[in-house]
């Protein structure tokens, strides 16, 4: 049985070297050391002190690249993490921790500097996640590589990385090495150790390029699954258009006409709504929004009588924000409200 | 298809490679053993039998003896003990023995693989594999509270040796040379009892301290604050020391931070690195993923202090 895997393993690695000599200079140009797969993933275990400092050596090289850009997802009272895939915030994760599309979220870098961000699409039956960096810098962001090709084979060294129990500066991302240990359609096995907070992160070949991301602890110890790349690929335009794909069990989608602002307000003589209570402690409240204010546009909709408030509100959830024009005191003002959960 | 147990990444098959360093674990690590059953690990420090292991785990031992390579000891003398480190000198009568050569320094790079004491038998140890996972730190007590006292153990007596300005003891009156007599209406005999005492209080609670001074019985309502608001800036050692009233996954000045999963109990052996170099003591699992090891600058201080002690 290991000879066959050898074997099988061997003539893969050849199949890839003569494709690429076939292709051509350009291409044998553009595969640079990097990409070449390390030589004990070839091998049934490591044999020897070299075998072992050539894994710890590569993981080095590519461990400073990987960490810039696995990011700490905070949510509420909870967190998770997640990985930049492009220079300009494109951001892999879970679909159990976006949740949804739309929604704003802070991501935190391990250096501890946080940036904002809006969860995208996602596949709620592969726990396949996407969020967009919306903090605007003029620096590109750190960001990995994809493994777009697929290359992963059981017995894999690999790496994940994630923000174990939540964000600690002190400590940082933390590190497991580990190899591939079951390779299904749609999930990937490790037996690198993950535990609530790594959800989200990213696990790499030994190459430093991204192959999988974390999704669930398996329930022997050393059992961790993640899922592959090719279940993101296979629906990149639709996550990156903010798709809600599947009927979980990974994520809900959101219940809407679920939540509340927390104010009353009547029709005004002269266009817009007039505020007449505003709720302690409500999410209007909250944003700053007073009594006496009368509110012309919701969300840019115009707003003539209270029932048209009632009318948007159905189709928004709690976490959704909406923005109000209003006139205080004769003066224009424009303010956010996020709805609350009743 | 799955890869084979044997084959995974701390599998039977990967021991072979780490057979140097099992050398290593052999002749320089101790099984502390309760009667006959295996308990905790110890690091060899000395020649003559000096060992360093987990002072929490030790405690509880009826029995203590001392399994060194092939060799069993049924004498152990036991020394002092950190408190904030959770560690304890013990000795066994031996001659000859190897101990451990210290590395220059525990900051070495995420990524750096270790090796630990796995199970045992009679006369092989074993060894579990892993990797660096993060960087050293301080490791909070969890809830993070203190009374702000370096105490230290005096004739069997908790002794206050220095308070804090800023601490709740401070506040309550409690000066240097009290004795600790009970916490919350119960004896206390150490450091530990103080810290299960006060396991369920937040940070602005109060407790029921009663304190000999000058033959006197003292009774006196001591706040606990968050450990944070009473050190700021760099922490000296003696910071370190006063009442860190924590549980011992927790608390820690100090933390190599690696991904050998030792059950609970089998703390306290050397974590070496591929050459074989002490890198730290074993003094945790944390949580399902999270190991913790004392880092060997701080170990070796430990150890030539409490050495120093013992020979007095």
């Amino acid at each position: 049985m290991h000879e066959i895997q050898l074997a099988c393993r061997y003539l893969q690695r050849m199949k890839r070297i003569f494709t690429a000599t076939c292709i051509g200079f350009l291409v044998v140009t553009a595969i640079g050391a990097e990409d070449e797969r390390l030589y004990v993933n070839n091998k049934k275990v490591p044999e020897n002190r070299q075998d072992l400092d050539a894994i710890q050596s590569t993981l080095m090289k590519v461990l400073p690249r990987a960490r810039a850009a696995t990011v700490c997802v905070k949510l509420g009272k909870g967190s998770g993490s997640a990985v930049i895939v492009s220079p300009d915030g494109l951001v892999l994760t879970a679909a159990h921790v976006s949740q949804d599309a739309g929604k704003k979220v802070t991501l935190v870098f391990e250096d501890g500097t946080e940036v904002e961000g809006k969860t995208l699409g996602l596949n709620s039956e592969t726990d396949a996640g996407m969020i967009q960096i919306v903090t605007k810098r003029e620096e590109e962001w750190p960001y990995v590589e994809i493994d777009r090709d697929d290359a992963s084979i059981l017995g894999d060294w690999v790496f994940a990385l994630g923000h174990s129990g939540g964000f600690d500066k002190d400590r940082g991302v933390v590190v497991r090495l580990g190899r591939l240990v079951r390779l299904a359609n749609s999930t990937f096995q490790s037996d690198c150790l993950l535990i609530g907070g790594d959800s989200g992160g990213p696990l790499f070949d030994m190459n430093g390029k991204l192959i999988g991301i974390n999704s669930r602890v398996g329930k022997e110890l050393q059992s961790n699954m993640h899922v592959p790349m090719t279940e993101f690929t296979k629906y990149w335009d639709e996550m990156v258009k903010g798709e809600f794909m599947g009927e979980g069990p990974f994520a809900q989608k959101a219940v809407k006409g679920n939540g509340y602002l927390g104010m009353a307000s009547e029709a005004h003589e002269g266009g817009g709504i007039k505020v007449t209570v505003v709720g302690e402690n409500s999410p209007a409240e909250k944003s700053g929004i007073k009594v006496g204010d009368v509110l012309l546009t919701m969300n840019e909709k115009p707003l003539s009588k209270r029932d048209d408030l009632k009318e948007i509100m159905k189709d928004l959830s709690v976490g959704d924000e909406v923005v109000f024009e209003l006139t205080r005191d004769g003066k224009k003002e424009t303010l956010t409200v996020t709805i609350g959960e009743r | 298809m799955s890869l084979e147990a044997p084959y995974r990444s701390t599998g039977k098959a990967m021991m072979q490679v780490f057979e140097p360093q099992r050398a290593v674990i052999q002749k320089s690590s101790a099984v502390i053993m309760d009667g006959r059953d295996e308990s905790a690990y110890g690091v060899v420090i000395s020649p003559d039998g000096y060992i360093l292991t987990k002072a929490s785990e030790f405690e509880l031992l009826k029995d203590p003896q001392v399994l060194i390579d092939r060799k069993r000891y049924k004498e152990v003398e036991v020394f002092g003990t950190d408190p904030s480190w959770d560690v304890t000198l013990i000795k066994v009568d031996a001659t000859n023995l190897t101990p451990v050569i210290y590395a220059e320094s525990s900051e070495v790079k995420t990524g750096t693989w270790v090796v630990g004491n796995g199970a045992t038998s009679m006369f092989k140890r074993r060894v579990l594999m892993g990797v660096v996972a993060a960087n050293i730190r301080e490791v909070p007590a969890e809830g993070g509270l203190a009374i702000g006292v370096q105490l230290k153990m005096e004739k069997d007596q908790l002794k206050v040796e220095k308070v804090n300005e800023k601490g709740g003891a401070h506040d309550a009156g409690i000066k240097e040379g009290d004795v600790i007599l009970k916490v919350e209406g119960k004896s206390v005999k150490k450091v530990e009892d103080i810290a299960e005492l006060l396991n369920d209080k937040e940070a602005g609670d109060k407790a029921e301290f009663i304190c000999l001074r000058d033959g006197k019985q003292v009774k006196v309502m001591v706040e606990l604050k968050v450990k944070k608001d009473l050190f700021g800036g760099q922490m000296s050692r003696n910071d370190m020391m006063s009442g860190l009233f924590s549980r011992r996954r927790s608390g820690f000045p100090r933390v190599l931070q690696h991904t050998i999963l030792g059950a609970r109990n089998t703390v306290g052996g050397p974590l070496l690195n591929l050459d074989g170099e002490c890198l730290g003591m074993n003094i945790a699992r944390a949580n399902r993923a999270e190991s913790f090891a004392i880092p060997v600058e701080n170990l070796k201080e430990i150890g030539e202090r409490l050495m120093k002690e013992a020979k007095k």
